[in-house]
């Protein structure tokens, strides 16, 4: 199964991920990316998040990201 | 619809209709400064319903319709309700990627609004251009507080106020405060514009416009150039554009720009007439 970064990385292969706190205030995720990382996100990880929770601060980094996977059940 | 006078109002509201959502659907991505921005200037109007809440923001003669529901169901109900469409010139914008636009497409259909235009999103990888020399010792600079009603009577003039979602004066006064319009005048006229925002690692080309007086002297190249040049920490370059508009995305290929997937259907009812 593929990894956060390494999915983030497919969807933006222009940045450099690990080296963000914020994605959102970097301009590397924005609205339209969110929606798009969600559908991957779900498919990878066979889940299904919701509409609720795509908002900005769920997707502020890897460590937002990650907890909201494990809040879906994903075990990382 | 209430004027609207926080932004903690609109966020209120948006998590109200997110409260009940099964399959939350809308075509409001708000960034905060613009909000209070609208709300400063009294543009925003809201309305909230059991399961959505709809938004009206002023521009020029007419208002952009902005929705939050808790499913494409809720949103072909409550939409029609909606005084304003009956009343007001109405245009509302649906981005996404094609294929997932269907349902709400035709839900915003259903009630009265006509596909109006098309628009595409180019991105570029943020290589800098090569600085060239200037063609014909053209100047590109900064644009100053002073060029503010040319600029927008620019755009204006050559961008369609339904569809391209043209800044108002105060708008424009503070891009460029921000230095983020690039201006190439020519005796003392305001010949060309390329009007930007970029945040953090990515910059979006809001216009870019030559007057119809200077075209073919390439100005407008010289300003495309320099601006590519001048974000040298951005590693990704977006606009939007027309899509068909041949020459424009003719023009942005050459400098890079491919299409992402991303579309911005926008709808007007019938009060804007063709």
């Amino acid at each position: 199964m593929k990894a956060l970064p390494e999915i983030l990385k497919e969807i933006r292969p222009e940045f450099d991920f690990g080296a963000s706190s914020d994605f959102i205030a970097d301009g590397m995720l924005d609205s339209f990316d969110m929606v798009t990382l969600v559908a991957t996100l779900d498919k990878t990880y066979g889940i299904s998040i919701q509409g609720t929770d795509i908002v900005p601060e769920n997707f502020k980094n890897l460590q937002t990201i990650q907890t909201l996977l494990r809040q879906c059940g994903v075990q990382l | 619809m209430g004027p609207v006078t926080t932004v903690a109002q609109v966020f209120g509201a948006i998590q109200m209709a997110k409260a009940t959502a099964s399959a939350f659907c809308t075509n409001f991505f708000p960034a905060q400064g613009k909000l209070q921005a609208w709300i400063d200037h009294g543009e925003l109007l809201g309305e909230l319903r059991d399961r959505s809440a709809f938004f009206l923001r002023k521009d020029r003669d007419f208002w952009h319709l902005y929705f939050c529901a808790s499913d494409v169901a809720t949103l072909q109900r409550d939409i029609r309700e909606l005084p304003a469409l009956t009343t007001e010139r109405v245009a509302i914008d649906l981005v996404g990627s094609e294929a997932l636009l269907g349902e709400v497409l035709n839900a915003v259909e259903s009630a009265g609004f006509r596909r109006y235009s098309r628009l595409v999103r180019l991105a570029r990888p943020g290589e800098p251009a090569r600085p060239q020399s200037p063609a014909n010792g053209t100047q590109v600079l900064c644009a100053d507080q002073s060029d503010g009603p040319a600029i927008i009577s620019l755009l204006e003039s050559s961008f369609d106020r339904y569809a391209d979602q043209l800044p108002a004066l105060y708008e424009i006064e503070a891009a460029i405060a921000s230095r983020q319009v690039l201006a190439v005048k020519h005796a003392g006229a305001l010949a060309a514009v390329l009007y930007f925002e970029s945040q953090g690692f990515t910059s979006t080309v809001r216009y870019w416009v030559v007057a119809a007086e200077f075209r073919s002297h390439r100005f407008g190249s010289a300003a495309m150039r320099h601006y590519l040049a001048s974000q040298s920490a951005v590693r990704r370059f977006i606009l939007w554009v027309t899509a068909d508009n041949e020459n424009a995305v003719l023009k942005y290929r050459h400098y890079g720009y491919a299409p992402d997937g991303l579309i911005d259907h926008v709808l007007v009812n019938n009060l804007i007439n063709p």
